[in-house]
């Protein structure tokens, strides 16, 4: 099978925008997070485009480098609906558009998240997938009795077993299991009921899930992992993978690595669909968006700038903003090769701290797009024709209008090249997003050995 | 100026597909209610027109019970629903009034977790959002959480009042106007007007502060049902309302005497705890037609499922004791020691054989009322007035006609004696319970 003709669109919604500074505008709403008529009005406009489905990032915690709470105070992305209930709350007003959630296996429990996602796909006719992610943040870990973020290995070994339990949850129960037959006083069919009994190394889980079976065999399952164990998780368990790529050629070579790892699993090439995450910023000439962005960028507020940095280097706010990154700094708990490289870059381009804050803030290290409509369109083309992605996740700066922008200039663009569709093909966010249903490993099983 | 005669405060037992056992093989029931949104609106909706305070999803984070034969006769052991919470918020973006409670334990659940994603329903239903605490009752949950064992009576409610410690301060991590978001300073939060909880406990230790500020009804409603020792202290601490199963009217006002007068000791009144035992109702035109009703669901009991739902009751096996013999002397258990004695005692002073108290227990209720609507009326009134009770949580039978039965032939009673709201009062849940809006919930002590 070919490549699909067309992309795959998501788009990328979390508090008051995916911009830090976005909030400030004197456009947006600064109170969008929690007005959930807007959430409503965004997904049906959402809907209308036939994007294919809302992703919503999370963390469980206030999550911050912030060297204080005065620091603090001036992030906008502090207060949200809790990522499960919103898309169950907004599966009940919409019939196609998908929903994305995040939800982190170092602070759940696989049964909890494999019933919740399944009662999703029940309640939306199998429209949502779950983002695996396994945390990083040390906030996250405070709120959950412990003293420090689990370390990298440890927690991509729960991550895999935790997946594992999940999808063997899933299939507790056969397609057609529950015959609720009033007459014989058969609620289900004992036959197709299968307990799990997992014993491993994280988790001891019994079964079966109380639930029946997801409408889509399995609710789509998404990551994000661009690490060497993030990638091999991904082409083992995911169906959506999302990546953050600042150059065309970053995300051909990440493209043709995860892809290369689907065969070692027994998958397919278009059996995982690859997205990475772009912040459009669209004018009606090039200058204009130039314009548009720079205004964004002056409003991130120095204490916000800082508090990105300190992820890699530290306090840095006894030293002057305009002056350049201190040599000599103490070595900072953060990520270590994010941390290297942005040091080089300072050092190569002689940036100041604040260049430095603006550089990494903005789109948080995803590719920013400036344009028209048309020649944001272009460099979309040109990545998707390139095999840099089958799609793109389109994050939102600011709320409403970071949405409604893209959703009225680039969508109908793409659409008049044949790049995006203008009706929605399936029901279930798997047809939608070309990706089989999942069959039951125990039917399967059954119906291989009587073949 | 007089006050407002006292309404009373009613609630939906709106789990799957009703109350009773066999209330799912009726020819007029959604066999469905589990796994069919349609249908779980279309009884939301009837009960918001109704002006009902409140429906309630109760849980279970297994299926109850390891034979899968007698699982599999039925669904009010929760074997398919829809997960409670997830079910809550779709509610929530249909209907506008009514209060949205659910069950979540505190056994297997993360304080901080289970504070957000309440918090999170509150806001998305503007202020009617409400929490069901349950410690686990049941071996199954343990085996689905890497739990050797099911943990201890004891232990599970020191657990539970210290988790109820953790989700109340959670809830104030904010103060209301806490967030002035101005865009010309860049300040989105007030500093001082934030909480950090820094707990630090037997069972958890948490920093804060929680990423869902208050909605309009401050925090969630918090409904209890423990009628056992440390569940009452729990309450009378803790909870806004109490969800009680007993019918019998003495028992019934003696248990209100005694939760109510425990929370002086709180700093509360006695209208800050409602308690609302639950009701299973089967009315009609006349005693006799009420009557058949009642008969025409309790013959559909299958006597595997009616012997085992009395077991998992008692928390104890009957292994061969005939269904026409009387109870045995049962060993003690480590499952929910209240449920069992009400039990043991209805069939002492009663002497019932297994089978009629089984087919006594199959509406999950011991305070089932059969008659007219002025028949069931003056029950629900005597303990209404009589000191034992505040309300009821209505437990249908199936759905959807044991519910329109109440709506269309109990609710035009109740308010012909202005016992029955006609329309909201309020916004918020707590707004209808005519619940205070307290800054600080009580504290533990």
């Amino acid at each position: 099978m070919s490549r699909a003709q067309q992309m795959k669109l998501g788009i990328s919604l979390v508090s008051n925008g995916t911009h830090p500074a976005g909030w400030r505008l004197p456009q947006a709403r600064a109170d969008a997070a929690l007005d959930f008529s807007l959430w409503k009005s965004m997904a049906l406009a959402a809907e209308r485009a036939r994007i294919h489905f809302l992703f919503l990032a999370d963390g469980v915690a206030v999550r911050t480098a912030a060297k204080d709470d005065d620091a603090l105070s001036y992030s906008g992305r502090i207060d949200q609906f809790e990522p499960l209930t919103l898309i169950a709350a907004l599966s009940a007003i919409t019939e196609r558009l998908g929903f994305v959630a995040t939800a982190s296996t170092t602070y759940n429990e696989p049964y909890h998240i494999a019933r919740k996602f399944a009662s999703l796909d029940h309640l939306s006719g199998g429209r949502v997938g779950w983002n695996v992610v396994t945390s990083w943040s040390e906030a996250e870990a405070l709120n959950f009795s412990r003293e420090k973020h689990l370390e990298h290995g440890v927690r991509y070994g729960r991550a895999e077993e935790f997946v594992d339990v999940v999808t063997g949850l899933w299939d507790s129960w056969e397609d057609d299991a529950f015959l609720r037959d009033a007459a014989s006083g058969r609620y289900f069919d004992p036959a197709k009921m299968h307990v799990l009994r997992h014993v491993g190394e994280e988790f001891s889980v019994r079964g079966p899930l109380n639930i029946a079976r997801s409408p889509q065999g399995y609710p789509v399952i998404a990551q994000a992992g661009s690490s060497e164990p993030g990638q091999e998780l991904a082409a083992r368990t995911a169906d959506l993978i999302y990546t953050a790529a600042r150059s065309k050629e970053a995300a051909i070579a990440f493209y043709s690595s995860v892809k290369g790892r689907l065969p070692k699993y027994g998958r397919m090439r278009q059996s995982a669909v690859v997205m990475p995450g772009i912040l459009p910023v669209i004018g009606r000439t090039e200058a204009e968006a130039q314009e548009k962005y720079d205004a964004l960028q002056q409003l991130i507020h120095p204490k916000v700038g800082l508090a990105m940095l300190a992820r890699a280097f530290g306090d840095l706010s006894g030293y002057p903003l305009d002056g350049p990154l201190p040599e000599g700094l103490a070595d900072s708990n953060g990520v270590k090769s994010g941390r290297e490289a942005l040091e080089a870059l300072a050092r190569r381009d002689r940036l100041s701290i604040r260049q430095l804050y603006l550089l990494v803030t903005g789109a948080a290290g995803h590719l920013q797009l400036f344009g028209t409509a048309e020649s944001i369109a272009d460099q979309m083309a040109d990545w998707f024709r390139n095999e840099a992605c089958d799609g793109f996740n389109i994050m939102a700066p600011y709320h409403p209008g970071g949405l409604t922008e893209v959703l009225n200039t680039v969508i109908p663009e793409l659409q008049s090249r044949g790049l995006f569709r203008t009706e929605y093909e399936g029901r279930t966010l798997r047809e939608n997003l070309g990706l089989a249903h999942v069959p039951n490993r125990h039917a399967l099983r059954e119906q291989t050995a009587a073949e | 100026m007089t006050a407002l005669p006292k309404q009373m405060k009613l609630g939906l037992y709106a789990t799957a597909t009703g109350g009773h056992v066999a209330g799912w093989r009726h020819p007029d029931a959604y066999a469905d209610m589990g796994a069919n949104l349609r249908r779980c609106i279309e009884m939301a909706q009837l009960a918001e027109d109704a002006c009902f305070d409140f429906l309630f999803l109760a849980d279970s984070q297994a299926m109850r019970g390891s034979d899968w034969d007698v699982l599999s006769r039925g669904s009010t052991r929760y074997v398919g629903q829809f997960e409670p919470l997830t079910l809550l918020a779709s509610l929530a973006a249909v209907t506008e009034h009514i209060g949205l409670v659910a069950t979540a334990n505190t056994t297997y659940e993360e304080p901080y977790s289970l504070a957000r994603r309440f918090a999170s329903v509150d806001l998305l239903s503007s202020g009617r959002a409400g929490w069901n605490l349950v410690t686990s009752s049941n071996e199954e949950e343990a085996h689905n959480f890497s739990a050797q064992s099911h943990m201890q009576h004891a232990d599970r409610y020191r657990r539970a009042r210290e988790f109820a410690e953790v989700v109340l301060g959670l809830w104030q991590s904010w103060d209301a106007d806490a967030f002035p978001r101005d865009k010309a300073r860049g300040r989105f939060f007030e500093p001082s007007r934030m909480h950090l909880l820094n707990h630090q406990g037997e069972f958890f230790r948490v920093r804060g502060p929680l990423n869902v500020p208050p909605s309009p009804q401050s925090h969630p409603v918090v409904a209890q049902a423990g009628a056992s020792e440390p569940g009452k202290a729990l309450a009378a601490a803790t909870a806004d309302i109490i969800f009680s199963l007993l019918g019998e009217f003495d028992a019934a006002r003696a248990y209100y005497a005694d939760v109510k007068a425990r929370l002086p000791r709180h700093g509360r009144t006695p209208d800050d705890l409602l308690i609302l035992p639950g009701i299973n109702i089967f009315v009609a035109a006349t005693e006799a037609e009420a009557q058949a009703k009642q008969a025409a669901v309790q013959g559909l009991v299958d006597p595997v499922v009616g012997r085992s739902f009395l077991e998992m009751m008692l928390g104890a096996s009957l292994g061969s004791h005939p269904d026409d013999g009387p109870l045995p002397e049962l060993p003690p258990t480590n499952a929910n020691t209240s449920m069992r004695q009400k039990v043991v005692d209805v069939a002492r002073e009663q002497n019932l054989t297994i089978r009629d108290l089984y087919m006594r227990m199959t509406d999950k209720d011991t305070f089932t009322v059969v008659g007219t609507p002025a028949q069931v009326v003056d029950q629900m009134e005597l303990r209404f007035h009589g000191g034992a009770a505040d309300g009821f949580v209505i437990m249908p039978s199936f759905f959807p006609n044991s519910l329109r039965d109440v709506v269309e032939q109990i609710l035009p009673e109740l308010r012909r004696r202005g016992l029955f709201r006609t329309s909201y009062e309020g916004r918020t849940l707590r707004e209808n319970l005519g619940l205070r809006s307290i800054a600080r919930p009580a504290l533990l002590a």
